[in-house]
């Protein structure tokens, strides 16, 4: 098939135009950001949704409201026409589209490695599995006394017989706590509190799902990088909010800031990342930024709750405004 | 405390910042590849520039339409593709267009638009299987489209006329 067939049919102008879409969704969402320095994380995860959501959407839209945007005429007073970029041989006679083919590939790739095959992978062995194997149910004392003070409704925990600090929650109809003989053992009742209070947080906020039905629409973009990079930074969005909810229970912000320190950061680098032991430079990279993400957790706990001036509805219907009309002219 | 005018005045001048690399983006490959679409001043510069041997030029010409052509747009990659913009004579409007293409990919509606398309029919144009579109156009004036394949290239006559007068127009770009 000719390369520019594909971009000239409905599949290519689709996936073109919602790349392109994306990445000045995004931008834009990063100009109103930094200019209205949105502190909040549930602002900026909004916010985050508008690069996320809107590129599924607009081609279609667009088109349905002007058939004649994709001719000539209108490509030719465009803002941006992306088959010029794309026709370009660069070298030659190699077209620049072969690159954005490969790059749909590459996220194609990775979306399936690193999200949906995992995803299912999970989903299909916790249903033959079953819940993970516990020695104590709702016994233990530090679990009980970190429990008792929280100001709302205590999930089931259960422990389980590991050394190494885990904690997580499952949710749906019986939400429960998960954690780890090891976790009781590293962190204090303060420190403990702080990490039930923060799991707990995520049983609250999934009870109305904000995350699923945009993972769902994140899955028709498939071949997006930017929607990846986007949906990715919406759910570290979340685990701030999950923070915030969880200073504002224990009223102890600095207690969860030290439960992660130990928890994420204490041990140093993972036992793979030391030196002198062959490991892949995308692991490193993915250790690093997750070591970034923690220490950006952490610095915002210790930094006191963050202060935004309202208006917020205001700003992201200001961003959504101007991505729609810049959108508009990127064909 | 209410969002401040800096912060306007900060998110407009990104804004502008990323128009203007848009801008830049879009115009960055019209300075490394000669051969995409861009407008010439004459058909002739269009054979010599793309090499574009074969152009349909009709032979009868309404009269109500202005001689050179207003505009001529052309491309020679991704597959080589021709626009030609004829003015009418007493309003600034573009009356005829004829697009000649490789590709029937290549979309060249837009200046001459079907307010109301009316009917849409087969229609033999010397020997050629032709479609034949007529309606209204902008004001509610006529406005008729043939289309057909001559030779490799799709061809498209667009024009604020009755079916009669666009059929002799294409008619006299055949031989």
């Amino acid at each position: 098939m000719n390369l520019s067939h594909f971009f000239s049919s409905l599949p290519g102008l689709y996936a073109t135009q919602a790349f392109f879409h994306s990445l000045v969704a995004g931008a834009v969402v990063e100009i109103a950001i930094v200019s209205f320095r949105i502190a909040s994380p549930f602002v900026r995860q909004r916010l985050l949704l508008i690069a996320i959501v809107f590129p599924v959407f607009s081609f279609p839209l667009y088109q349905l409201a002007d058939p004649a945007r994709g001719s000539v005429y209108f490509r030719m007073g465009a803002l941006f026409d992306s088959s010029r970029l794309i026709n370009t041989e660069f070298p030659e006679p190699v077209p620049l589209g072969l690159g954005l083919l490969l790059i749909f590939l590459v996220s194609t790739i990775v979306f399936l490695a690193q999200e949906l095959i995992p995803i299912l992978r999970h989903t299909f062995a916790s249903r033959k599995s079953g819940p993970p194997v516990e020695v104590v149910e709702d016994g233990d004392p530090a679990v009980r006394e970190a429990l008792e003070a929280l100001p709302v409704d205590k999930p089931e925990t259960h422990i389980l017989e590991d050394e190494d600090p885990v904690i997580f929650s499952s949710t749906g109809k019986k939400p429960s706590i998960f954690l780890s003989s090891g976790l009781l053992k590293t962190l204090s009742v303060g420190e403990l509190q702080a990490a039930l209070a923060h799991e707990i947080a995520h049983i609250i906020r999934s009870r109305r799902p904000f995350l699923l039905p945009v993972f769902f629409l994140r899955i028709a973009m498939f071949f997006n990088p930017f929607v990846l990079v986007e949906f990715r930074r919406s759910v570290q969005e979340d685990e701030k909010i999950c923070d915030e909810m969880a200073a504002s229970f224990t009223k102890k912000p600095l207690e969860l800031a030290g439960a992660l320190r130990k928890l994420y950061l204490g041990a140093g680098p993972s036992p793979d990342a030391r030196p002198g032991k062959s490991v892949k430079t995308a692991d490193r990279i993915e250790e690093y930024s997750h070591r970034l993400n923690i220490e950006g957790r952490i610095s915002r706990l210790e930094g006191g709750p963050a202060t935004d001036p309202g208006g917020e509805w205001h700003v992201f219907l200001l961003t959504l405004g101007v991505v729609i009309v810049i959108n508009y002219f990127v064909v | 405390m209410p969002r401040k005018f800096p912060n306007y005045l900060l998110f407009a001048a990104g804004v502008a910042l990323l128009l203007g690399g848009l801008k830049l983006a879009g115009w960055l490959p019209m300075l490394a590849q000669q051969d995409l679409l861009r407008q010439y001043n004459t058909v002739e510069d269009v054979k010599a520039e793309l090499g574009i041997r074969e152009i349909y030029v009709p032979s009868y010409f309404p009269q109500n339409l202005s001689w050179p052509p207003s505009a001529v747009l052309a491309q020679g990659k991704p597959f080589p593709a021709l626009i030609m913009e004829f003015g009418q004579v007493e309003r600034p409007s573009a009356g005829l267009v004829i697009s000649q293409s490789l590709s029937d990919t290549f979309r060249s509606d837009g200046k001459i638009r079907f307010e109301d398309l009316k009917e849409k029919v087969r229609y033999p144009l010397k020997g050629r299987d032709s479609t034949l579109e007529v309606g209204t156009g902008a004001g509610g004036g006529p406005c008729a489209r043939i289309s057909w394949k001559e030779g490799i290239y799709h061809m498209t006559v667009t024009a604020r006329s009755t079916p009669f007068e666009l059929i002799k127009v294409a008619e006299s770009m055949l031989r």
